[in-house]
């Protein structure tokens, strides 16, 4: 019996439930029945991903589950879904952790006019990750990537009152156009070489192909991903996302889109693996990323964007374990930090309401008093975070950066490790300066008290267990994957030993050292940052540092005189001289040259008859006169 | 008397005609100068025919007196219109649809 059918209900059902509910907005149906609805179908939605991922147990490791749908009658050039390891491994996560912030949104939305418009939106999205991870070949996934940007730039935009929201979504959206021109470049060198755009096709016969496609392909490719994943150089529009609703956040800009970078790179890891530059390409641009977002958390004072630069590390981290080989390890940090980042947007969402709608940490604290449940639950997914034993984040990240030295890294490692320890200082500062110390004077008591309802405690409640337990879960079997290298399936190690500079290391000696170091820098940085910002704290200071932090590195400012000004300034050539002179100058110009020769012409009807007669006798003497003279 | 002389008698006939149109100024007397010059024509027609052989020079005869008639009674109508709207004798003063 073959459930390969099972596939077409995960993303067909989020999208019924999306176009349902924005039709139901324009109807007097009741709200409250519409948001029913499109939490109904997540839930449809991750059920059926459950089963196809059950499904797959039966085939795995080496069948996968597949559903062609329908091809635009170019070989190669289709679209179906396909069930292996990494597309139900990103499909549970999406749908599970969807649902979940589906249901903190049922109440943290609650009072918002735009009630139902905001979970048609979410379906959307859900429909088009969904799509994205679980198409068979690169065509369907770039429907699914380019719909997801829309999903993203609608809901960044949600509150599109504010210039601010708005400005937010086209930024975010811009970025990743540019993202996307390399990504569909990428595609059609695929394309004109291998004929083929279907994994299938493609993956498996990368390693054969000449080192110029294969470089170009994937740096094109990474192109794509670093603009989706927010990793640097493109990773501006991630901090001004936080614009939208605390749920979106959480859901699109924390757990599931800014990953696909990284799902791109799992599900296209032959042609980055056999491409001299690709790999490379893709650690360095993980530990930049890693190392940017620390540093840049490390003095943000809006909550929503210190989680904001610390996913655009922990996304680093996925990097780089892709880069060097751990893919396994990669999709398993993305689970992990699905959770426990995704806790952490929707406590801030807690936080953010019960101090007045204000999400400036310096004007927070002691929060811990009045709500012991959201202290503990933020809490968890910090220490989760941080990569404290024995939490989620602790196995997935400590896998990839044992990969990293076992790739014969050592460098990169050290980066990762340092990282590590810059991670854990912001997230106990920001842990701290909202949870810890005195509230603010102006604040009522019973504010601060005000009970979280029951679907927010659900959902918070679930993620809280998920952060827990994540880290035992079995890591995915990658061996299944179209394409799969022998060394991506070996798990996350690629070598058994590495020789360091003469020093011979074991992969046990490796991990415990590994281990033990990350341990370490995260107790110091940790230490540190309970100790400046912990109880009986001094404000905080305004330093050069903090200044340059807040504006992201002035990297919006170089882009802006880099790209924006210029552009700007074409246009407004373009607009402001181009268009008025040059262009309805030649349009005018053609009228006016027309009524100076109509004007030219006018002479020769002066209304006298017998001029008229005269130019005729006139014309037929020169023709009779050249009859006569020349014939 | 050879065929030379009916045809200078056309061209006299016809250079007659074009002579009046261009120097009178009186649309009745144009009128009549244009009716010169359908019979100069027409004169060379048979005059041709005979020449060729070609009898059917006869019936193009009558149809140049035909249209001339026509042409005739067209000028006529509009010189009446002429002097009730305008008083004029004079194609020179009626040039209300000069460009």
């Amino acid at each position: 019996m073959d459930y390969s059918w099972l596939l077409i209900l995960i993303p067909a059902l989020p999208l019924a439930g999306a176009a349902a509910v924005a039709a139901g907005t324009q109807t007097r149906i009741n709200r409250r029945f519409l948001v029913g609805l499109a939490c109904a179908v997540v839930a449809a939605s991750f059920v059926a991903a459950v089963l196809v991922r059950l499904q797959y147990n039966q085939v795995a490791p080496d069948g996968y589950l597949w559903l062609p749908l329908w091809s635009w009658g170019v070989d190669g050039v289709g679209l179906g879904l396909l069930g292996d390891a990494v597309s139900t491994w990103f499909a549970l996560v999406v749908t599970g952790v969807g649902f979940l912030i589906h249901l903190y949104s049922v109440a943290y939305m609650a009072d918002d006019p735009g009630y139902a418009r905001f979970f048609a939106k979410l379906n959307f999205f859900i429909f088009a990750m969904s799509l994205l991870v679980l198409a068979d070949g690169f065509v369907g996934m770039l429907i699914g990537w380019a719909n997801v940007g829309v999903a993203s730039y609608l809901l960044i935009g949600f509150w599109h009152q504010r210039p601010a929201a708005a400005a937010a979504a086209r930024k975010a959206y811009w970025v990743n156009a540019v993202g996307e021109v390399g990504l569909i470049l990428g595609f059609i060198i695929l394309l004109t070489h291998f004929g083929s755009l279907r994994f299938v096709d493609v993956l498996p016969q990368a390693w054969s192909a000449p080192a110029g496609v294969l470089n170009a392909a994937a740096l094109l490719m990474l192109v794509g991903a670093v603009a989706k994943s927010a990793q640097l150089p493109l990773h501006v529009w991630l901090p001004d996302a936080m614009q939208g609703p605390t749920p979106v956040s959480a859901l699109i800009h924390a757990a599931t889109m800014v990953t696909a970078g990284v799902y791109l790179v799992v599900r296209a890891h032959p042609i980055f693996a056999a491409a001299p530059w690709g790999s490379a390409a893709v650690a360095a641009v993980g530990i930049a990323s890693v190392l940017f977002g620390a540093l840049a958390a490390l003095a943000q004072t809006d909550i929503k964007r210190v989680l904001a630069f610390s996913t655009m590390s922990q996304v680093g981290y996925m990097m780089l374990g892709a880069g060097v080989g751990a893919y396994a390890a990669a999709l398993f940090h993305f689970a992990t930090h699905a959770f426990f980042k995704a806790l952490l947007f929707l406590g801030a969402g807690v936080v953010i309401h019960r101090f007045g709608d204000n999400q400036d940490i310096r004007r927070m604290g002691g929060l811990g008093r009045y709500q012991p449940f959201t202290y503990w639950t933020f809490l968890i997914a910090t220490l989760a975070l941080v990569g404290l034993p024995p939490l989620s984040g602790f196995y997935s990240k400590d896998t990839i950066v044992v990969s990293a030295l076992m790739a014969g890294h050592p460098w990169l490692w050290l980066l990762a490790v340092a990282g590590a320890g810059l991670t854990a200082f912001y997230m106990l500062r920001l842990f701290c300066l909202v949870f810890t110390g005195e509230p603010p004077q102006d604040l009522a008591r019973e504010e601060l008290e005000h009970p979280v309802p029951a679907v927010k405690v659900i959902a918070l409640a679930a993620l809280a267990v998920l952060s827990v337990i994540g880290g035992f879960f079995a890591m995915p079997d990658l061996s299944g994957v179209p394409g799969a290298a022998a060394g991506a399936a070996a798990g996350a190690h690629g070598a058994a030993e590495v020789a360091l500079g003469g020093l011979v290391v074991t992969e046990r000696q490796a991990s415990l050292l590994t281990m033990g170091l990350l341990l370490l820098v995260s107790i110091i940085g940790g230490g540190l940052a309970i100790r400046r910002f912990g109880p009986g704290r001094q404000p905080v200071q305004e330093t050069a540092y903090a200044r340059a932090a807040l504006r992201g590195f002035y990297f919006d400012d170089l882009y802006r005189a880099a790209f924006v000004r210029p552009l700007a300034a074409v246009a407004d050539w373009v607009g402001g001289i181009v268009d008025p002179h040059v262009i309805d100058g030649a349009v005018n110009g053609v009228a006016r040259l027309a009524a100076t020769l109509a004007t030219g012409v006018r002479r020769l009807h002066p209304g006298y008859l017998r001029r008229y007669a005269l130019a005729l006798m006139a014309a037929v003497a020169i023709v009779l006169l050249y009859f006569v003279l020349v014939i | 008397m050879g065929i030379e002389g009916y045809v200078i008698v056309s061209a006299v006939l016809f250079v007659l005609g074009v002579t009046g149109v261009l120097v009178r100024r009186s649309p009745l007397v144009m009128l009549m100068a244009i009716e010169l010059m359908w019979g100069a024509a027409a004169l060379l027609v048979l005059t041709f025919g005979r020449l060729f052989g070609y009898m059917d020079a006869h019936v193009f005869a009558f149809m140049i007196i035909v249209v001339g008639a026509a042409e005739a009674a067209i000028g006529l109508a509009l010189i009446v219109q002429m002097f009730r709207t305008k008083e004029a004798a004079d194609v020179d003063d009626v040039r209300a649809l000069r460009g």
